[in-house]
């Protein structure tokens, strides 16, 4: 295989996106078979990329290490091969939940386009076109969310301002790195995070996890749940965008900077890690829309990944990055289960599904796997991989991180128990007549990754040692252990008896909560939600307070609003009031002074002569 | 050649009344356009080879005898032919459809060529008496234009402007009449050096301030600018244009900076003089023009001010200065005759010009109302076109001399300038069109034409500066830069 074999990833998804943008609005069929089309073609690419392992395209470019260059490698090629089988199961889904929509061609377009940045930001190895094609993906995000219709313009404006800022972070923390190595090559780059490598590490992190969704960057995912097609929230914010984000994180922590186990950034990352999942699920619990609750997830679960790549140990690394994978099936899987529900029933409010399982079985079997993976149930491949972060985080020293993880595991179950027990189980509800199951083409994509995540816990050593290994090999000392499989299933051992003992308390706090909330699934969560002192937390948060992105627009109007009657409005006042009548008073003795008169003109005429005359003997040496 | 500068347009003047026997339009029309083409085209290609080598010194023969008439082109002089000949050619393309409800072509053409002539003249002559001699066919010339509608407010400006302008051409008689007396030689040259032998300065300190005086009222520089506000707007536009544009600029600030410079030597006392007056211009005449209704008046003050900038460059006297004011001379006989032209546009359609009567013109004449704003945008300082970087040399040049409180009032006064353009397009082009003007229609062609001519060479000398004044500018101000230098240290003023 050519290196130039490295460009067809990146060109054909923007060829598949300007035809699909072209083809008149009334040919769907030819525009979704194209669209079908190209997304079989670039998965094929992701196998046949994958197979090959090993390439490198460089391209001189502008000169001064700016430089068009693509690497792929072990690592590169798996988020690759990620990436273009979640674009294939988006375009299958898509061609029956998006058939309707006015935008579809755009859509498509978006999709192929994000595709095309995505697979060019995983294969760059020069900062400049990573930033460029990073910094595209801002654009089609934004696009994206606008399809969804009228109300989400504030939530495009809003996803496309939280991420700005962090893509500018990154960029600024680019540059930093830029003036201390002297390259923008990517393989070349590796240095000490001390100093002002510091800066450039925080600054780089802050692009990854704000990428990924992580806290506090998160705020427009639960927005966007509500106001953007389900398919964007399954395509961007559930898989794509954790596997670059995650990826991206992953390169800074092993290949850019080397982070020491235990030191202060490591701590750092480790915090924000437990942080957001701890807050993002508390969240969930109590969300009563479906999508809204799995999007709080989709923040949640990044925080398992960024806890398990901060903790520095090849064992948590290796889980982060298996989770960020196991992650994106799932919770791509569960949201295209939403919103296969919202497809038939029109509605995605808790408390007006219920008993669909009978008439959505496949739906109900493909969410229920994938809920149970997300959950950590043995032994599906989220079990695997919480596990692999756990043990991690317990080598550090820190129990606290393992204990925040685990309280994250209870509240996760809960709130999934809750969810499918609202939607798929329980009494049916007069709100939502009978319906059908799905057409093929959207159950699908659901079952195919209820199958894999089936397939990636039971034989764990697939994905371990094909995927995640060879990442790690050279990043750990010469014989420490990178052999993950040995206690991937096992129960019997205690990391594994308390993640047990969390999913029965879940068990539990479920139980009660719905015996309490009457028997109905929706108000399971209620005893948490109204307990002392949490409940006013929950109030607070319901009303934003806790959204950076919405206390700065607070802010900004203030300053704003102060700036103009403070500033503003006086210098206004000077000119509009002080400036024009002084300017108007003169103007108007002057005039009075040109009376017409012949003699009075002479008058000045000779005057001026006489000064001129004295001031240039005045100042005759 | 250089004599047909003043030539072609004298006999082609007198051929015109008879001309006009025959044919009352389409002859005069070709023949004025043919004369003022062939001379643009003389002045930009032909001249500039005649003053590689340096001046060029030519004495008139008349019938195989030497007259006392001699000419001379160098770079000051061609620059300053350029711009006669550009600007004289746009209004008289612009007459073609201007001057048919007058009448008389013939004898407008003829006055205007003369005119012309005049002003050519006194660009090229050598010593002080041919300055007086062409100042005054060119004044002449003017007095009846300006008289040319024979109205009673035209008659009444055009007497005022011809009795002060005879003061003006009094001091400037009796200064040449001392100089004459103390050196017993009228050519620049010989006075310059005639001077420099004699240690007679409060006599020339006399001559200067007669000099400063009338040439300060021709170039109408503040307290000598009375006549001009009813003289320009009285005048068919054309001939305000050129009034504005040229005739105070040649008469006055040419003239002027020709003596000064090349005879006395430009000392650090008149330096000063010319650059208080021309601050004081710039400050009172933009206020004057801020209170203006009538919109060829607020030009004709805004004309005032903008000649205070120039002479305030040139009075700097270094040659960052000097370039700036030979510079905003050019970019605002362009934008000045472009706005003047445009007044009679205006006034062509809706018979009017009054600024209050006015509104929403913009919308009946498009083309007419987007030239003006290139025009008062040009003057006010708005980049890139030319009056910008004509006013940041100028600036920069005070700066650079040290001299705080003028740059300061420069800067000032083009806010000021903002503002009044600003009031004049709002007034005239922006806002609701009034119901009367609802018929108006946009100017004829030939109008039209050289409008947008003008607006064009606006921008693209503002675009194109760099290379603009290293060809054109940069030559002229050498010219006085050299002056100075002769000049400097065997004087006492």
């Amino acid at each position: 295989m050519t290196p130039q074999t490295l460009l067809w990833p990146i060109l054909l998804p923007a060829l598949a996106a300007v035809i699909c943008f072209l083809i008149p609005r009334n040919m769907k069929l030819l525009r979704e078979g194209i669209a079908l089309l190209a997304s079989v073609a670039v998965l094929y690419l992701g196998f046949a990329l994958f197979s090959v392992k090993n390439l490198e395209f460089r391209l001189p470019w502008m000169g001064n290490g700016i430089n068009f260059e693509l690497r792929l490698y072990h690592f590169s090629s798996f988020i690759l091969l990620g990436l273009s089988g979640f674009l294939f199961l988006i375009t299958l889904y898509s061609t029956v939940k998006m058939k309707n929509d006015p935008r579809v061609g755009e859509y498509y377009a978006y999709v192929f386009l994000s595709a095309a940045l995505a697979n060019g930001a995983v294969l760059a190895d020069n900062f400049v076109p990573l930033v460029f094609f990073w910094e595209g993906l801002l654009l089609t995000l934004y696009g994206l969310i606008t399809i969804g219709g009228k109300s989400s313009n504030r939530t495009a404006v809003k996803a496309f301002l939280i991420s700005g800022f962090c893509d500018f972070c990154m960029i600024l923390g680019i540059a930093i790195l830029w003036s201390i190595t002297g390259t923008l090559t990517i393989s070349q780059i590796s240095v000490q995070p001390e100093g002002l490598a510091v800066t450039a590490f925080i600054m780089m992190m802050i692009g990854a996890i704000g990428k990924a969704g992580a806290m506090p960057f998160h705020t427009w995912i639960p927005d966007a749940a509500i106001d953007a097609p389900v398919t964007f929230m399954a395509f961007l914010p559930a898989a794509f965008e954790k596997l670059l984000g995650i990826y991206l994180l992953a390169r800074i922590t092993l290949d850019l900077f080397k982070l020491e186990k235990g030191s202060s950034l490591s701590l750092v990352l480790m915090i924000i890690g437990a942080a957001t999942i701890v807050f993002a699920v508390m969240m969930a619990l109590i969300q009563k829309d479906f999508k809204r609750l799995l999007s709080y997830h989709a923040v949640s679960q990044v925080g398992y990944m960024i806890l398990g790549i901060g903790t520095a140990i090849p064992i948590g690394i290796a889980g982060g990055i298996f989770h960020m994978i196991n992650h994106a099936m799932y919770k791509c899987g569960l949201f295209l289960s939403a919103g296969s529900v919202e497809h038939r029933t029109g509605t995605t409010e808790l408390k007006k599904l219920g008993g669909l399982s009978k008439d959505m079985p496949l739906t109900a079997f493909g969410f229920s796997v994938c809920a149970l993976a997300i959950s950590g149930v043995w032994p599906l491949n989220g079990f695997v991989s919480k596990e692999m972060i756990f043990h991690g985080a317990l080598e550090t020293g820190y129990p606290v991180f393992a204990i925040a993880a685990w309280v994250g595991a209870i509240f996760t179950f809960a709130s999934f128990l809750k969810a499918g027990h609202s939607v798929f189980f329980g009494p049916r509800t007069k709100e939502v007549p009978p319906v059908k199951e799905s057409p093929a083409p959207v159950f699908i994509p659901i079952l195919i990754l209820a199958f894999l995540c089936i397939t990636f816990g039971v034989f764990n050593k697939l994905p371990l040692v094909n995927f995640i290994q060879p990442i790690l090999e050279g990043h750990v000392e010469a014989g420490e252990n990178i052999d993950f499989t040995a206690h991937a299933l096992s129960l019997f051992n205690p990391v594994a008896g308390i993640s047990i003992l969390c999913l029965l308390i879940a068990l539990c706090l479920h139980f009660t909560g719905w015996k309490r909330g009457d028997k109905k699934a929706y108000l399971a969560s209620e005893p948490v939600h109204k307990f002392p002192v949490i409940k006013q937390i929950y109030d607070l948060a319901e009303a934003r307070v806790f959204d950076l992105y919405e206390q700065g627009i607070v802010f900004l109007r203030c300053f704003s609003l102060v700036l103009f009657k403070g500033i503003d409005r006086p210098i206004d006042f000077f000119f509009e009031k002080i400036v024009t009548k002084t300017g108007s008073a003169f103007s108007g003795v002057l005039q009075k002074a040109h009376t017409g008169h012949y003699a009075n003109y002479l008058a000045w005429c000779l005057g001026g002569l006489l000064a001129v005359a004295a001031l240039i003997n005045l100042l005759i040496k | 050649m250089i004599f047909l500068f003043i030539g072609l347009p004298l006999v082609v003047a007198a051929l015109l009344p008879l001309i006009g026997k025959i044919s009352k339009r389409v002859l005069p029309d070709l023949l004025a356009n043919a004369v003022f083409l062939l001379l643009l085209v003389l002045a930009v290609t032909a001249g500039r080879q005649v003053i590689s080598e340096g001046p060029v010194l030519k004495q008139l023969n008349w019938l195989g005898e030497p007259v006392g008439i001699t000419v001379a082109v160098d770079g000051f002089s061609l620059f300053m032919l350029m711009a006669i000949s550009l600007l004289t050619l746009c209004v008289s393309l612009y007459s073609i459809d201007y001057m048919e409800r007058y009448g008389a072509k013939a004898n407008y053409y003829a006055l205007l060529l003369m005119m012309a002539a005049g002003m050519n003249g006194l660009v090229l002559v050598t010593d002080l008496f041919n300055v007086y001699l062409f100042l005054e066919v060119a004044a002449i010339a003017s007095y009846a234009l300006v008289a040319y509608g024979l109205e009673h407010d035209e008659l009444e400006a055009s007497f005022k402007y011809l009795m002060l302008s005879v003061i003006a051409s009094a001091a400037i008689l009796i200064s040449i009449a001392v100089l004459f007396g103390m050196t017993g030689s009228l050519g620049f040259t010989a006075v310059a050096a005639g001077l420099r032998s004699l240690d007679a300065k409060f006599v020339v300190g006399f001559c200067a301030a007669l000099f400063i005086m009338g040439f300060g009222l021709k170039a109408a520089l503040i307290p000598f600018h009375a006549w001009l506000p009813d003289a320009h707007p009285s005048a068919p536009a054309p001939i305000s244009a050129i009034l504005s544009g040229l005739l105070i600029k040649v008469s006055g600030v040419y003239a002027l900076t020709r003596i000064l410079f090349n005879v006395f030597g430009l000392t650090p006392a008149l330096s000063q003089v010319l650059m208080y007056l021309g601050a004081v211009s710039i400050v009172v005449a933009a206020f004057l023009a801020l209170g203006q209704k009538d919109m060829k008046r607020l030009l004709a003050y805004s004309s005032i001010s903008q000649v205070g900038y120039v002479v305030l460059g040139i009075g700097i006297g270094t040659p960052l200065g000097i370039a700036g004011g030979l510079f905003h001379l050019f970019n605002h006989a362009l934008a000045k005759g472009l706005l003047f032209l445009n007044s009679g546009s205006v006034q062509h359609a809706t018979g009017t010009r009054n600024l209050e009567e006015m509104g929403g013109l913009a919308k009946r004449m498009p083309v007419t109302a987007a030239t003006s704003l290139i025009g008062s945008l040009s003057i006010v300082g708005v980049p890139p076109l030319s009056g910008f970087w004509s006013k940041l040399i100028i600036i920069m040049a005070l700066v650079q001399a040290k001299e705080w409180p003028l740059a300061l009032v420069a800067i000032l006064a083009s806010v000021l300038t903002l503002w009044y353009y600003l009031l004049m397009q709002r007034k005239a082009f922006f806002g609701k069109l009034d119901e009367k003007w609802k018929n108006v229609k946009e100017a004829p062609f030939w109008m039209t034409a050289s409008t947008v001519i003008l607006a064009l060479l606006s921008i693209g000398v503002g675009l194109f500066f760099s290379a603009f004044i290293k060809s054109w500018i940069q030559p002229a101000s050498d010219v006085l830069a050299r002056g100075i230098h002769l000049a400097l240290g065997s004087w006492g003023i």
